[in-house]
């Protein structure tokens, strides 16, 4: 037989908490921003594994596909956006390091 | 039988795999390793998307992720020349662990109990195993059967090439469709995306100039003149 939705499910689900927990707990805004890249690609895998559950006749269901089709676009936008932000952010510190954006703090 | 045996290893073997890479990224104080791992997971990430039949989404998380964002990453922390990190956390690294845990154990107890996980013998299951023949057969009663109801989750069904080629092509016969090998993935994804999900597909395209845009008027050098 093949392969459990469930089992999609919660390799999807997995791979988002890593994301998670690196965008919590790491300091390079860069790696945090990779972690959250990480968390939408999951999501395109979930979405993906709901697109081939609910299918008929064997079929999937390609909205679903569709939408993780329009994930993927924003996310390279996204990604486009957030390096130039980023490049931004390292003329104006000279730095990389989320937590040296204290200006408003102090 | 066998073919399915393997395939089952291969997911799992690649979601392991992709979930290792994805440790390594947060695990790794040099961004260019983290990097690497990141290219690592999106490849393994595309694998179980192509185990599951969606070979244009695997090839599109190939394409985009692995080649053009990976790249973009590459080019700005080589740009930067970013040090290792002397402190690695900003939030003590317990609680940041211990959120994503919490996080986790819900997804996946949610995912183990959604109506129907449970069920092997869920009937979704077991009508696409002898759909595809009797689409062949007999069309009316394929149809009749594919309408019952179906739970969410079970097993994920055969991928049913037949019936695929026959509903791409509305002008082919059963027989015909039946000898046609492959499965139609692109064709029918497009048949989507450009008749039901046009507009927003034009929007879309809008958003990315927008970002194309955004990203050169905001990485550009002012000039103090």
């Amino acid at each position: 037989m093949t392969i459990p939705l469930a089992h999609y499910l919660i390799f999807s689900g997995i791979l988002f908490s890593i994301g998670l927990a690196g965008v919590l707990i790491r300091k390079n805004i860069l790696v945090v921003f990779m972690c959250l890249e990480m968390m939408l690609s999951a999501a395109n895998i979930s979405l993906v594994a709901f697109s081939r559950a609910q299918g008929t006749n064997g079929i999937p269901v390609y909205d679903a596909q569709v939408l993780s089709l329009f994930i993927v676009a924003i996310a390279a936008a996204e990604v486009s956006i957030g390096l130039a932000l980023i490049v931004a952010m390292f003329r104006a510190t000279r730095s990389v390091d989320s937590t040296s954006l204290n200006t408003l703090k102090d | 039988m066998f073919e399915s045996a393997i395939c089952q290893i291969i997911f799992y073997v690649f979601a392991v795999l992709a979930i290792a890479c994805a440790v390594g990224v947060i695990a790794f104080r040099n961004p260019v390793a983290s990097a690497m791992n990141m290219a690592l997971c999106f490849g393994f990430t595309a694998a179980v998307l192509f185990g599951m039949g969606a070979q244009f989404m695997g090839i599109v998380q190939l394409i985009v992720y692995a080649g053009a964002i990976l790249v973009l990453f590459l080019f700005v922390v080589m740009m930067l020349d970013v040090k290792e990190e002397e402190r690695f956390c900003k939030l003590p690294l317990f609680i940041g662990l211990m959120v994503a845990s919490v996080f986790a154990g819900m997804v996946v107890y949610v995912s183990i109990n959604l109506p129907g996980v449970q069920d092997i013998t869920c009937p979704f299951a077991r009508l696409c195993d002898n759909i595809g023949a009797l689409a062949v057969t007999d069309t009316p009663a394929a149809t009749a059967c594919v309408q019952a109801p179906s739970a969410l989750g079970g097993y994920l069904p055969e991928l049913n090439s037949t019936a695929a080629n026959l509903a791409a092509n509305p002008g082919m016969t059963p027989e015909s469709a039946a000898a046609a090998t492959g499965y139609p993935d692109v064709k029918l994804l497009g048949k989507t995306l450009f008749t039901q999900y046009n507009i927003a597909f034009v929007i879309l395209s809008f958003a990315l100039l927008a970002g194309t845009v955004g990203a050169v008027a905001l990485a550009r050098k002012i000039r103090k003149d």
